[in-house]
């Protein structure tokens, strides 16, 4: 069965309720009439009869029958109701009566009262009628001298209880009916009025923000005041009491909510005409509270706006800063971590957030970093380092900062750690070390070089001075070829110890890379088909010239194929190309073989003067040294890719070789002098 | 909820069924069968009549017990009668149906002279068992207008009757011996209706009614519980006459006279039973009486021109 609603219950509760006390009204008011008027007849009986007893006294002393028989005559004239009545002498005979054709023997008997007695009633049923005998003794003096008896018809009471009954129960009825219609009035307005309300906050619930439960006024408040200022808050709104608003702009208005003026609205006019009952006001207020949700809703939806701007330009900064920055509370829960941070140690933010040290590192690693935070935390101080940290991709070596994060009240609520990665920076030290170890070795071998050139070439002077001398087919005359083919040995490296160390000055024009290249290959290309190795060249048709050395310029590509050769070997393929890139207005270069490639571990390393994978008779170690310091005296730089990207792969379908890349500016920066740019090279 | 107004409606069912009637079982009376009522006068009773100069119920109540002595002390059928007035009482006594009298002197010489009646005892009362008593005359004790005997000239008067001894001839006489006619007084009533007259004329001059009125010494004592005696004045008192008296009807048998007497005589305050019927009867005592004994009342009469026959 369906439930009964608010209005329901109450339509039942009323009927009952007035069902109930109905009957319990009509019920007790019946019991206490038929008792009140059963009493009264008896207490009338009662007087009858007593009075009958004491205006009998001397008629009986005197035996006057006419007044008594005028005395029980009377009685039974002026009360309609008395059956009959009859006085009694001292020794019971009956000395007048009522009764027609003579006296009821049975009467005599059927009813007595002792001397000590004021009365005796008896229910007698005569076979027409009840009849209530009243028997009342006739004294004088304490002296029994007779008795009275009344009979009272019980049926003309009963009538009388009839009619007062039914007159009770009609008058129940229209007050039973008179109260359930004013009942059902008034709850029918009041359902009707909290049904709205329900209904409305129903609404609310959905979100509907936009309801009106309180009932709009015969009168409005500006229409009471005669008011016409439409920039007051409550010009205009039919379902809100101006009592409710702030910003209203009578007169007798004070500024501020509803808590600080009602009390002054309270003597207002528009207030004392306007304000309602209970539920209206509580309509009102609801109305009110809607209106003020509304507000804050929207406040609070654009302030949650700015702040979700604001979380994710915080988010963005920090996921934009390289460094690693995390936060973890005094207990050292993580609360935030930025995108570094979480690539740092290879998760995701939603598995670091909320976790523990313990959760995310080894545990002498957590250990250290729970000593670390109390110790900030004890200290209240900043804690700097540099620590080697495992990442998904190894150690990585990181300048490191613990700091304590402070409330406005300047208590410590959390750690802000933040990382750098200085690993690149560590093996830059680690390369300079290198390099200044090797600008020694250079210069010790450009010394050395330069105290063996000269007498080198004396050895050479006289080993041809001999050669010249000495017959061709004397013994001694080969040995020569063999000193001086070895002496020119010791020169070219002696020579390239020189180049080395000490640069011999540029000579700066325009050319054109491609007819260099052209040139180049064309003098290599014969020397490397004999091991069948081919050289392809890409040549940007439409490519600029380059203001260089073309002569070291030449020196750089002929070391690059010689590499490429040297790695082939045989039965390889070597491509040259050239292109201009508009972005960054850079002549790019590229050399790429079919080699055996370099191995990751030596990439770093090609550069470095004196390092050579070549046999000790095939080089010195010193080509692409050479060629580095030469690219970079054009303001260019040269790079490897082993085994070359797509795009500078030689051969694509093959995953193995290397490719150079030399990328050279076109032409000088156009605020510095071509003069001077040579000079400032020369120079360096 | 269901339960609640299942409830409810139980309890209101309950309320409607009425409750156990514990009125009582009628008894049957059969009307039909009746019977005449005729009353027989009874034989040999000597009838005992109280002159009515109070109600018949203070006459009923002081003689009872006194008539249940006689009744037992002489062997008659003693019976107490009412005669309404003093002139009934007269009447009665000369037409045989009162035997015994007790009257005043006044009317004992009346009947005396019109009957022959015969005294046979005189009683003896107040509280110096005297066998003599007096009249009083009495006004309003807030009246100023009167204060002397002379004042009550032109006034309204009421006595008992007019063959009252105290309530009227004695007060009479007194009004006489000042000087006072029955002329002299603007109205003299005398109390209406049957018995009780003294307590009337008491009655009648405290309502205001009357300006003065003539009662028995005694009788405001019997008035006490009706009104407030400091509202009444006792204005004069009579001289002491003669005191009331027993007499027998002519004819009545000699012997159920002094049967009686002898009963009367017998009775002695000193019985604690007796004393009872004594008290009962305001009465101290009975002394034997002769008819010469009454000629003070005689000569009174004669004095303001009463005529007994």
């Amino acid at each position: 069965m369906r439930k009964p609603g608010l209005r329901g219950k109450l339509y039942l509760g009323l009927f009952f309720l007035l069902f109930f006390f109905s009957v319990l009204i009509y019920s007790m008011v019946a019991r206490i009439m038929r008792e009140a008027l059963l009493e009264e007849n008896r207490n009338r009986g009662i007087s009858i009869a007593a009075n009958l007893a004491a205006r009998a006294a001397e008629p009986i002393l005197t035996l006057d029958f006419l007044s008594l028989k005028n005395l029980v005559d009377e009685v039974a004239r002026l009360n309609d109701d008395i059956s009959y009545g009859f006085i009694l002498g001292r020794d019971g005979e009956v000395l007048v009566h009522t009764f027609k054709g003579g006296f009821p023997v049975e009467m005599k008997g059927a009813n007595t009262v002792g001397n000590r007695q004021q009365f005796s009633r008896r229910l007698l049923d005569t076979g027409e009628a009840l009849v209530y005998d009243y028997a009342a003794p006739v004294t004088i003096g304490g002296e029994r001298i007779g008795t009275v008896r009344v009979g009272l018809l019980r049926t003309r009471v009963e009538t009388a209880i009839s009619r007062l009954l039914r007159i009770v129960f009609l008058i129940t009825g229209i007050v039973t009916l008179a109260v359930g219609f004013v009942g059902a009035v008034l709850a029918n307005s009041v359902t009707r009025r909290i049904k709205l309300l329900q209904q409305s906050a129903e609404k609310v619930v959905r979100g509907d923000l936009d309801i009106h439960t309180a009932p709009t006024l015969r009168e409005n408040c500006w229409e009471v005041m005669h008011c016409d200022n439409i920039r007051c808050q409550a010009y205009g709104k039919f379902y809100h009491r101006c009592w409710y608003l702030a910003g209203t702009l009578c007169a007798s208005c004070i500024a501020g909510d509803y808590a600080t003026k009602i009390e002054t609205c309270r003597h207002c006019a528009v207030y004392k005409k306007s304000a309602g009952d209970e539920i209206q006001s509580l309509a009102e207020s609801f109305d009110y509270m809607t209106l003020s949700l509304k507000e804050r809703m929207e406040e609070l939806q654009d302030a949650e706006k700015t702040m979700r701007e604001q979380r994710m330009l915080l988010k963005t900064i920090l996921d934009a800063t390289p460094e690693f920055v995390y936060l973890q509370d005094c207990q050292g829960k993580y609360q935030a971590v930025n995108r570094a941070f979480c690539h740092l140690l290879g998760k995701e933010e939603d598995q670091i957030i909320g976790k523990f040290d313990h959760d995310l590192y080894p545990p002498d690693r957590a250990e250290r970093n729970i000593e670390e935070n109390e110790e900030v935390l004890r200290s209240g101080t900043l804690l700097e380092k540099q620590e080697a940290i495992e990442s998904g991709s190894g150690y990585r070596w990181c300048h490191v900062m613990r700091m304590p994060v402070r409330s406005p009240e300047g208590t410590i609520t959390g750690i802000l750690w933040s990382g750098r990665d200085i690993t690149a920076l560590k093996e830059m030290e680690a390369r300079m070390v290198q390099a200044r170890k090797m600008e020694s070795v250079g210069q010790l071998a450009a010394g050395v070089a330069h105290e063996i050139n000269t007498p080198l070439g004396i050895i050479l002077g006289y080993a041809q001075v001999l050669l010249e001398e000495i017959p061709e087919d004397d013994q001694r005359h080969q040995d020569l070829e063999i000193i001086n083919r070895q002496g020119e040995i010791c020169r070219r490296i002696v020579a390239d110890l020189l180049k080395f160390s000490r640069w011999s000055k540029s000579t700066y024009s325009f050319f054109d890379p491609n007819e260099v290249v052209e040139e180049v290959v064309s003098v290599m290309e014969h020397t490397f088909n004999l091991d069948r190795v081919t050289i392809r060249c890409l040549l940007d048709p439409l490519l600029p010239g380059l203001f260089g050395d073309r002569d070291k310029f030449k020196q750089v590509l002929v070391n690059l194929l010689n590499n490429a050769h040297d790695a082939i070997g045989k039965d390889g393929r070597i491509c040259v190309t050239t292109f201009f890139e508009a972005a960054s207005g850079e002549l790019v270069m590229t050399v790429s073989d079919t080699g055996q490639g370099i191995p990751r571990e030596d990439q770093g390393r090609i550069f470095d003067p004196f390092f050579t994978t070549k046999p000790v008779d095939k080089g010195t170690g010193l080509g692409l040294s050479v060629s580095y310091g030469i690219i970079q005296e054009h303001g260019g730089r040269i790079t490897v890719e082993s085994p070359p990207g797509a795009d500078h792969a030689c051969d694509k379908a093959m995953d193995r070789g290397a490719a150079f890349l030399i990328h050279l500016p076109i032409s000088p920066r156009r605020t510095e002098d071509p003069e001077k740019l040579i000079e400032r090279r020369s120079a360096a | 909820m269901w339960k609640t107004v299942l409830s409810l409606i139980c309890l209101s069912l309950a309320l409607l069924v009425p409750g156990c009637n514990q009125e009582e079982a009628p008894v049957k009376v059969n009307l039909a069968k009746k019977e005449q009522v005729l009353h027989k006068a009874p034989a040999n009773v000597i009838t005992y009549a109280y002159l009515p100069q109070y109600s018949h119920t203070v006459s009923y109540e002081r003689h009872r017990l006194l008539v249940e002595f006689l009744r037992r002390e002489t062997g008659y059928n003693i019976k107490q009668v009412f005669p309404d007035t003093f002139a009934q009482h007269m009447d009665m006594v000369g037409q045989g149906k009162i035997d015994i009298s007790f009257v005043n002197p006044f009317v004992y010489v009346t009947l005396a002279k019109r009957y022959d009646s015969r005294v046979f005892a005189s009683v003896m009362e107040g509280p110096g068992s005297s066998s003599k008593f007096r009249g009083q005359i009495i006004c309003r004790a807030d009246n100023p207008a009167i204060a002397t005997l002379a004042d009550c000239r032109g006034k309204r008067w009421i006595a008992v009757d007019p063959n009252s001894a105290a309530g009227y001839l004695y007060a009479l006489g007194l009004f006489h011996s000042q000087g006072l006619r029955p002329e002299d007084f603007a109205e003299i009533a005398f109390a209406p209706g049957p018995g009780g007259q003294q307590e009337k004329v008491v009655l009648a001059v405290w309502a205001g009614k009357y300006d003065i009125g003539s009662i028995r010494e005694g009788t405001l004592g019997v008035v006490r519980d009706k009104i407030d005696l400091r509202e009444i004045r006792v204005l004069a008192t009579t001289p002491w006459y003669p005191g009331w008296v027993y007499s027998a009807r002519a004819g009545l048998d000699p012997k159920v006279t002094a049967a009686i007497a002898r009963a009367l005589f017998k009775l002695s305050a000193t019985d604690k039973e007796q004393r009872r019927i004594l008290d009962a009867a305001h009465i101290t005592g009975f002394v034997p009486a002769r008819d010469r004994d009454y000629d003070p009342i005689r000569n009174l009469a004669s004095q303001i021109g009463i005529h007994l026959d």
